[in-house]
C-alpha cells in the first residue's frame, strides 16, 4: 500500500472530528495491523469500499463507551443504548472521512461505497486478500479511535 | 412552498432540519426523503421550493436524481443544494455537469446551509 494513500485520511479523520464534534484527535503512528494476532479491542466498525483506481476498505473502529461518548457529544444527549443512532452516526463518520479524504488523492478516481457497520466484541473484517491493513491509532477525549486502510491501485 | 431534505442518514436529516427551523422556517413546511426514488415520488407531487440532496445514497443516488430533475421540464427550474461528503473536484464537476445549483461539503456549517438557503428562498 503507497504511503501517498495514508496522509489524506488521517487528516480528514482530525478534521471530520473537529467539524463534526469539535474534537482534537491525536494521530499516533502508523503501523501493519497483524490479522492473526490483533490485541486491538473495539466493539463497531464503520466501514468503505473503494473502488476505481484504489481499491480496499476504510474502517473506523471504537469501544464501546468511545463510540457512545462520540455519538453523545454528536447529537448533545446521552446517548447509552448501543443501537441505532450509533450505528447512523458512525456510518456518517466513515463517509465523511472517506469523501474529504479523495479531495487529497485526487490524482486517483475513487468511488466510494455506502458505509456498513459491523457491531460486536472484537467482530472480524473481511479484508481484502494479500493487502495489508495499516492502522492508525487516534487518541481522543473520549478515548481511543483507530482508522485501519486496505488498499492498493 | 416545502423544502425536501434527502439524505439516507436519520441524524443527518435531522441536523439539517434543525438548521432550517433556527432559519425560521416551519417544521411543517420540511419533507423528508431517505432515498433518491423517494425523493422523487416526492418531487412529482409536491410543490418543492428547495432540494437539500445527499449523494451517496441506496436505490437512486443524487446525482441520478438531479440528472431526473433537470431532464424534466416541470421540475428543471427547482434549486438543488447538494449537501455532501464527496470532497473531490471531480466530484464537484460531476455534480455540476448533472445541474446542482450549489454544493456544500459535510462536515457542514449550518450558517453556511442557512445562507444558501435564504439566497435560494428568496430567488
Amino acid at each position: 500500500m503507497k504511503v501517498e494513500y495514508i496522509n489524506p485520511f488521517i487528516k480528514a479523520t482530525v478534521n471530520t472530528f473537529k467539524g463534526f464534534l469539535g474534537a482534537e484527535l491525536k494521530a499516533g503512528k502508523p503501523y501493519l495491523f497483524d490479522k492473526g494476532n490483533n490485541d486491538i479491542r473495539y466493539d463497531i466498525s464503520g466501514i468503505i469500499g473503494l473502488a476505481g483506481d484504489v481499491r480496499g476498505s476504510v474502517v473506523i473502529s471504537f469501544p464501546k463507551l468511545v463510540a457512545l461518548k462520540v455519538v453523545s457529544d454528536f447529537l448533545s444527549q446521552e446517548i447509552k443504548i448501543f443501537g441505532d443512532d450509533v450505528i447512523d452516526t458512525i456510518g456518517e463518520l466513515i463517509n465523511i472521512i472517506t469523501g474529504n479524504a479523495k479531495k487529497d488523492l485526487e490524482n486517483y478516481r475513487i468511488m466510494i461505497s455506502l458505509p456498513s457497520i459491523i457491531k460486536g466484541p472484537n467482530h472480524q473484517i473481511n479484508w481484502m486478500q494479500g493487502v495489508p491493513v495499516i492502522t492508525i491509532p487516534f487518541e481522543s477525549k473520549y478515548g481511543p479511535v483507530y482508522l485501519f486502510l486496505s488498499m492498493k491501485a | 412552498m416545502k423544502i425536501l431534505v434527502v439524505d439516507d442518514s436519520r441524524i443527518m436529516r435531522n441536523i439539517l432540519k434543525n438548521i432550517l427551523k433556527e432559519s425560521n422556517i416551519d417544521e411543517n413546511s420540511i419533507i423528508e426523503a431517505q432515498d433518491g426514488r423517494e425523493a422523487l415520488n416526492i418531487v412529482q407531487k409536491e410543490d418543492i421550493k428547495i432540494i437539500l440532496l445527499d449523494w451517496n445514497m441506496p436505490k437512486l443516488n443524487g446525482v441520478e436524481l438531479v440528472k431526473i430533475i433537470r431532464s424534466d421540464e416541470n421540475l428543471k427550474h427547482i434549486p438543488i443544494i447538494m449537501v455532501t461528503s464527496e470532497a473531490a473536484k471531480y466530484n464537484v464537476m460531476e455534480a455540476i455537469t448533472a445541474g446542482v445549483t450549489d454544493y456544500i461539503v459535510k462536515p457542514i456549517k449550518g450558517e453556511i446551509v442557512k445562507k444558501k438557503v435564504q439566497e435560494y428562498l428568496k430567488g
